[in-house]
């Protein structure tokens, strides 16, 4: 059974080279957090994530709601173990897909059945599974004879079909999604809901950022409200971003 | 998903990696087993690294014609030129300088090579470092897999060259393989360290670069440690660079290795992989903040 338990854990976030560009690296990274300076060693660190205890259950579908800044991304990216908490501690049960950005490691000379191969690869599927999904992942980007060319020579719509359709292609355990643009014409738009729902539907766990009400009423049965780092609600999902307007309208004067 | 008023588009795509289950508490926790752990499980990837590994070799030379043999050309051609210049200028005979220089040339370029190119090991690769929990061992597999790669690619211009002149080739050349190997392990270990420290500190990158400059000077590779005398003895035996070389050049001349060669080589792979795991152990969940 997948399970997911955070006990009290915290995130400092080093940032180097702040001296320089500190306003800029601010804006970037940190409009959420607590933003302070590192004692021994001089360093601006920003506290991303602070005391979160969360326990999250096979069958969970967990919506984390928040301003930019909040946490939402750090702490999707504590649970992929690309982030080690500074303080606390983290239990994973269960293998985690992560679908965050826009196709890492992407080399835009590579062909469309090649990048396939490597994307499927870093998504952790074994050989046999790529060249078993290809034709499938082939089909529904609808890129035909394109996937023997260069995916420099695509457009950004065609693309983005692609990674989504390699992306999807996976049989996650836990699922961590976040929430970004998408490119894709309204009728790939149409095409693409269903087939998130279908992986989502093969996850125990789904764990995704988002800033529509409606994605996370739609595909979530619990939310958090994350502000500077801490969850401030954990519950059912219509009280939790009832909460998050109080807080969006708190904010305004 | 959205629906009707709501802009949002699609979901965002990407890359996702899959991991076994794991458990991760505050550095206390964190012991050297968990290091070697997963310092193996992550040159255990091997279908992984060399995947990457290629697809670093053919970025490079992509839409070439000839492809990674450029370095061997560029190769061929110093080789050639300093070769006839310093037999020359020694007054040593061609057919014995030509294959003693193409060799210590071609194991100094992958031994320097594994130095500047681990240095980015992993700023290179900051995409995927924070975007996936990728295993950094595999990455720097990947960079001594590469530069293996080139390594054969750059053996044909010593190939030719050891025809050409005939050089001895004997059961000594066999040695080669676990020269290579050595070499590998002594290299990965330089890879992860060089890679962790230069994400942190950016300046190291350029030490590493003008030190090794400095050393191509020092180490026997344009000139054997016998022409320096006594003194070229222990400036040999004190340089690791020299091991590194000379365990796959002697073999390559049809010699073989000193056993102090072999020796050194093992104690660098043993002080150095503890002290990388040792520094991995407190360091490497800050590689994903440093890149």
């Amino acid at each position: 059974m997948a399970s997911i338990e955070l006990h009290s854990v915290g995130l400092d976030y080093p940032i180097y080279g702040a001296q320089r560009s500190f306003r800029k690296e601010l804006l970037t990274r940190a409009t959420g957090g607590l933003i302070r300076r590192d004692k021994d060693s001089g360093h601006v660190v920003v506290r991303a994530l602070d005391g979160l205890t969360l326990s999250i259950e096979h069958g969970d579908r967990i919506g984390l709601i928040g301003h930019n800044g909040a946490g939402k991304s750090t702490l999707l990216k504590v649970l992929a173990g690309i982030y080690h908490p500074t303080v606390g501690r983290l239990v994973v049960n269960g293998r985690i897909s992560s679908l965050f950005s826009i196709s890492p490691g992407l080399d835009t000379d590579d062909t469309g059945y090649e990048t396939i191969r490597n994307c499927g690869m870093f998504l952790g599927m074994s050989g046999t599974e790529i060249r078993d999904k290809t034709d499938e992942i082939a089909q529904f980007s609808e890129l035909g004879e394109f996937l023997s060319l260069p995916v420099r020579t695509y457009s950004s719509g065609m693309l983005v079909r692609l990674s989504f359709a390699i992306a999807t292609a996976i049989d996650p355990e836990i699922l961590l999604l976040d929430e970004g643009l998408g490119a894709g014409d309204a009728r790939f738009a149409e095409r693409a809901k269903k087939r998130v729902d279908d992986l989502v539907d093969r996850a125990s766990i789904l764990v995704l950022a988002s800033h529509s009400d409606a994605l996370i009423r739609n595909m979530c049965n619990k939310a958090v409200l994350l502000h500077g780092g801490k969850a401030l609600v954990y519950g059912p999902v219509d009280e939790v971003i009832a909460r998050y307007h109080e807080l969006t309208s708190e904010a305004k004067p | 998903m959205p629906e009707g008023n709501e802009t949002t588009p699609a979901l965002v795509v990407g890359t996702s990696i899959i991991r076994d289950s794991a458990t991760w508490s505050s550095g206390d926790v964190d012991t050297l087993s968990c290091v070697f752990h997963d310092t193996v499980t992550g040159i255990g990837h091997w279908t992984l690294w060399s995947r990457l590994g290629w697809a670093e070799v053919r970025r490079r030379y992509r839409r070439t014609v000839v492809g990674p043999f450029w370095t061997s050309l560029s190769l061929a051609v110093f080789v050639l030129t300093m070769g006839l210049l310093y037999s020359a200028l020694w007054k040593i005979s061609p057919a014995t300088y030509l294959p003693f220089l193409s060799s210590g040339m071609i194991c100094w370029v992958l031994v320097s090579a594994l130095m500047t190119e681990g240095c980015v090991a992993f700023i290179g690769n900051s995409s995927l470092i924070t975007q996936l929990p990728f295993n950094l061992a595999t990455l720097a597999c990947a960079v001594v897999w590469r530069n293996v790669i080139v390594l054969f690619h750059n053996l044909a211009v010593y190939i030719v060259i050891a025809l050409v002149v005939g050089v001895d080739v004997n059961l000594n050349t066999l040695l080669v393989i676990p020269g290579l190997l050595l070499l590998a392990v002594n290299g990965l270990w330089v890879c992860m360290i060089l890679g962790l420290l230069c994400a942190r500190y950016r300046d190291i990158q350029q030490v590493v670069t003008s030190l090794l400059q400095v050393s191509l000077f020092l180490t026997p590779i344009f000139w054997a440690q016998d022409q320096l005398g006594g003194r070229g003895h222990i400036l040999a035996a004190v340089n690791p660079l020299f091991h590194l070389v000379e365990v796959v050049r002697a073999p390559l001349l049809g010699k073989a290795p000193e056993l102090l060669t072999y020796g050194f080589l093992l104690g660098l792979a043993l002080v150095g992989w503890t002290i990388t795991l040792a520094v991995f152990r407190r360091h490497r969940h800050y590689i994903a903040f440093w890149v």
